[in-house]
């Protein structure tokens, strides 16, 4: 015999709970794995952005650092530029000043016409020629024809050997150069220039190091001395 | 059997319910997911302005920014500025000072040596002439 209806209607309660309790289960299952998720995916979110965060501002501290190292290394070298201008500019004009007091012997005729003769010696002695032209200053031919003969003894005496010098009067050394003389190999491209600017020049390129010591004492900073 | 007709309705309508209440469950669940990025958003907003703030003041303390009064009295120079500036000009004024105390020595020493002339013979010919050989 079937169940009465009574019976039914308390199977049917039954199942209608039996449903409404797995609906609730379900449902906070569901909940529980949302909450779950949610921290999960909301910490995943948060660290990543962090680190891209934290990452992007430390580069751009380090940026700002090396900047002001490479403006303050910029300074430093644009302050040394300068102190070695300011060296350089002095040095020139004491230079200067050196050539233009070269014509204080010029004016002792005495110590001038000296001169002259170790210069034209000094020339004659280098080019061991026996023909030789030697070109001066206007002003100073006189003088030289002098100079010519005495130079000539002394290069024989110690040589030996003969030389012919001839002393251009056609061509002078212009009357800027403080003195000195220059001498030349006839037909040839020889030439010694044995000025007193020539000699000064020499010198100070030659002694540049030595000068700047004594104009400036030692360099600390240097390292290589040779 | 008008029983069975009505309790399956009930039986059916308990499940239609069971249903709902789960996919309502569900859309909650994206709700909070949503809300996971929302909040990890807006968390990360306000750290960023934080971070951002701390930033701002490093660069600040390095640049070495002077008030606006100090500007018009040095000039936006910073502190590495003026040290270098200060140790430069101590410098040009040393060495200005050590060229003034030996010019006129060094200037002496080269007009010496320019007018120091000593004609020389080259070695080879000395010995050319001491050996005998005839004169060129």
């Amino acid at each position: 015999m079937a169940l009465s209806d009574v019976d039914v209607q308390k199977q049917i309660k039954h199942m209608m709970a039996f449903i409404e309790q797995e609906a609730t289960e379900k449902a906070e299952e569901v909940d529980a794995k949302a909450e779950e998720e949610f921290n999960v995916e909301k910490g995943r979110l948060v660290q990543s952005q962090r680190v891209k965060i934290m990452e992007y501002f430390d580069r751009k501290e380090k940026q700002v650092e090396m900047q002001k190292k490479i403006q303050a290394s910029n300074m430093l070298n644009q302050a040394r530029l300068k102190v070695l201008k300011e060296q350089e500019e002095k040095l020139d004009k004491l230079i200067d000043e050196t050539r233009r007091r070269l014509t204080t012997v010029t004016k002792s005729a005495d110590k001038y016409a000296k001169l002259l003769q170790l210069l034209i010696a000094q020339g004659v002695f280098q080019l061991l020629e026996p023909h030789l032209v030697v070109r001066c200053r206007k002003e100073d031919l006189h003088l030289v024809r002098d100079a010519v003969k005495g130079a000539l003894e002394h290069y024989t005496n110690i040589t030996d050997r003969r030389c012919e010098i001839k002393i251009d009067e056609e061509n002078f050394l212009s009357p800027q150069v403080a003195g000195g003389v220059e001498m030349l190999i006839p037909n040839s491209k020889i030439k010694i220039v044995n000025t007193l600017e020539s000699r000064l020049a020499m010198i100070t390129s030659q002694l540049l190091p030595e000068i700047r010591v004594r104009l400036f004492g030692r360099n600390p900073g240097r390292k290589f001395l040779d | 059997m008008a029983s069975q007709t009505q309790g399956i309705q009930q039986l059916l309508a308990a499940e239609k319910k069971a249903a709902e209440r789960v996919a309502e469950a569900r859309k909650r669940k994206a709700k909070r997911l949503k809300q996971a990025k929302e909040e990890a958003q807006t968390e990360m907003e306000r750290y960023r302005v934080e971070r951002e703030k701390q930033f701002k003041q490093y660069e600040a303390m390095v640049r070495k920014i002077s008030l606006p009064l100090l500007e018009l009295h040095m000039g936006t120079r910073t502190d590495i500025a003026a040290k270098i500036d200060g140790e430069t000009k101590s410098k040009i004024s040393g060495m200005a000072k050590s060229f003034q105390n030996n010019q006129e020595e060094v200037i002496q020493f080269l007009l010496t040596l320019a007018f120091d002339i000593k004609p020389e013979l080259h070695t080879n010919a000395k010995l050319q002439a001491k050996l005998g050989e005839p004169a060129a």
